[in-house]
């Protein structure tokens, strides 16, 4: 009797260990097809315009980099990009948002003062780590869930 | 009784080393080195020009002495340049760095040490003198003459007048250089140095004489094709971008960011170009403008460099090739 209570319980396991596997490991599929966007960051003393920049994963970012006071730089972290800015002449670059999650982009010439405190930031969605997270918390709920009500029903 | 002792002979290391690891950098630096180099090292702290820019300023120099000039960036990122005709450009240096020259010139004359970097509002005020001499000459050294400005002044040419707005008039240099084979060109319209002291509306003219059965849009734009001929070079307009484009825009359409700030605004130099002089337009670089922040560049770039950056600015003003 009790070998033939365990059993459901250990398959039951098992599925439950695939299905927090499958949460956490599944690439998750990208719903819109990548495509070209086209940004312009205006650099002063000492801040990014726009301080924050939110690109879908997988497109391609043409940036046009400007200057309106001084010389400043753009360096953007995990992608290996630096340029450097002079006013009245745009840089123009391009890179594709291939790794998802929050970059810093930062200036990399010193520039006054406050230099060490302009600082954007790139996000590069979904946010996996907060998407997987997420559907954990509902498997668990799930789980628990079903647990309360097999023990009820026995 | 010794434990007193010990106390005061470690306070007295104490205070060596703390007064020593700056006395002796003080030392090597103003001591030491200069002692140790067999010629002169002049150390130049460059901050931006609110703070006072270059110091020192001025340096002088001895025909045939060897000096060092080691710049030091103390706030913010500068580059630093000598000119005109020194090919010295050190690029940028970042604060806490150093960039280091050492030349031995050969002849007497002025010279400019200049940053090229767009590190503050004032940024092109940022200059200093370095002044080679000749122990053994009298007198002081100027600017050797430049032809070109002392004919504009005998000619009592008014560098500042108004520029004339061309308005209408947009030549399609492309189709001049198309149509060039068509016309007959006086031979005026093909030396540079008569071109450098006509307007493009009066070499019209002297095209229009020659051809009186081509159609004038033709001419003009013959025209345009002949005042823009030469196709920039890649370092003169890295020069324009580097010294001008804060103010007069990557294009030269008077729309760079610095603009806003001068007391009077630059025009687009395509508005103008069709009733300007080149010779003209080469003076106001050199000489700068009265009282309008258009800086002067006569003692950071060459006659040539100069007359380059007219031909430029002619491709800008027409559109390039
Ligand atoms: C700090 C800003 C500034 C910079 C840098 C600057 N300019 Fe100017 N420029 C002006 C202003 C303002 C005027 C208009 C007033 C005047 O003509 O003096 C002007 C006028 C001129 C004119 C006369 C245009 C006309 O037809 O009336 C020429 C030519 C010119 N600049 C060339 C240059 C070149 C070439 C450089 C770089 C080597 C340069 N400028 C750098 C501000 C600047
Ligand atoms: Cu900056
Ligand atoms: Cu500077």
């Amino acid at each position: 009797m009790s070998e033939n209570q365990r059993r459901p319980i250990t398959a039951r396991r098992v599925i439950l260990l695939l299905v927090v596997l499958a949460v956490l490991l599944v690439p998750i599929p990208t719903f819109h097809t990548p495509h070209s966007r086209d940004v312009v960051i205006d650099a002063s003393q000492f801040e990014y315009s726009p301080p924050r920049l939110n690109i879908n994963r997988g497109d391609t970012v043409n940036v046009t980099l400007n200057a309106s006071d001084v010389v400043h730089g753009f360096f953007l972290d995990g992608y290996e990009i630096d340029s450097r800015v002079e006013p009245g002449i745009s840089q123009k670059f391009t890179f594709t948002a291939d790794r998802s999650g929050k970059f810093r982009y930062r200036c990399s010439v010193a520039c006054g003062p406050l230099h060490p405190f302009m600082i954007g930031e790139l996000v590069v969605g979904p946010n996996e780590p907060v998407w997987r997270a997420s559907a954990l918390a509902v498997v668990a709920a799930a789980a628990v869930l079903l647990g309360a009500r097999k023990r009820r029903m026995a | 009784m010794t434990g007193k002792m010990g106390n005061r002979a470690a306070l007295v290391v104490l205070v060596l080393v703390l007064a020593g690891i700056p006395a002796s950098i003080v030392g090597y630096q103003y001591w030491l080195r200069p002692a140790l180099a067999d010629h002169r090292v002049v150390d130049i702290a460059a901050l931006v020009p609110e703070n006072g820019g270059f110091s020192p300023d001025l340096i002088r120099v001895g025909v045939g002495e060897t000096i060092t000039l080691r710049f030091a960036a103390d706030d913010v990122a500068h580059g630093i340049a000598i000119g005109p005709g020194l090919d010295i450009d050190l690029g940028q240096i970042d604060p806490g760095h150093v960039g280091e020259v050492t030349l031995t010139p050969d002849s007497p004359g002025v010279y400019t040490y200049y940053c090229n970097t767009w590190c503050s509002p004032n940024h092109w005020r940022m200059r200093g003198i370095l002044e080679v001499v000749d122990p053994t000459a009298a007198g002081a050294v100027g600017a050797p003459p430049d032809p070109i400005i002392e004919a504009l002044i005998a000619a009592s040419v008014d560098i500042d007048a108004k520029p004339q707005l061309a308005e209408g008039i947009s030549p399609d240099r492309p189709n001049g250089e198309q149509k060039l084979e068509t016309v007959e060109v006086p031979p005026g319209l093909l030396d540079p140095t008569w071109r450098l002291s006509h307007t493009p509306a009066e070499g019209l003219v002297a095209l229009q004489a020659q051809n009186p059965e081509v159609a004038d849009d033709v001419l003009t734009d013959v025209t345009a094709y002949l005042w823009s001929e030469p196709t920039p070079t890649v370092e003169i307009k890295e020069l324009f971008a580097k010294n001008c484009a804060a103010c007069h825009g990557e294009l030269g359409a008077g729309d760079g960011p610095a603009a806003t700030s001068t007391l009077e605004t630059p025009v687009a130099f395509a508005d103008v170009a069709w009733f300007r002089r080149g010779d003209i337009w080469y003076a106001k670089i050199r000489r700068g403008g009265m009282g309008t922040d258009m800086p002067n560049f006569g003692t950071l770039f060459t006659i040539e460099e100069t007359r380059l950056l007219v031909d430029y600015l002619w491709s800008l003003s027409f559109g390039e090739s």
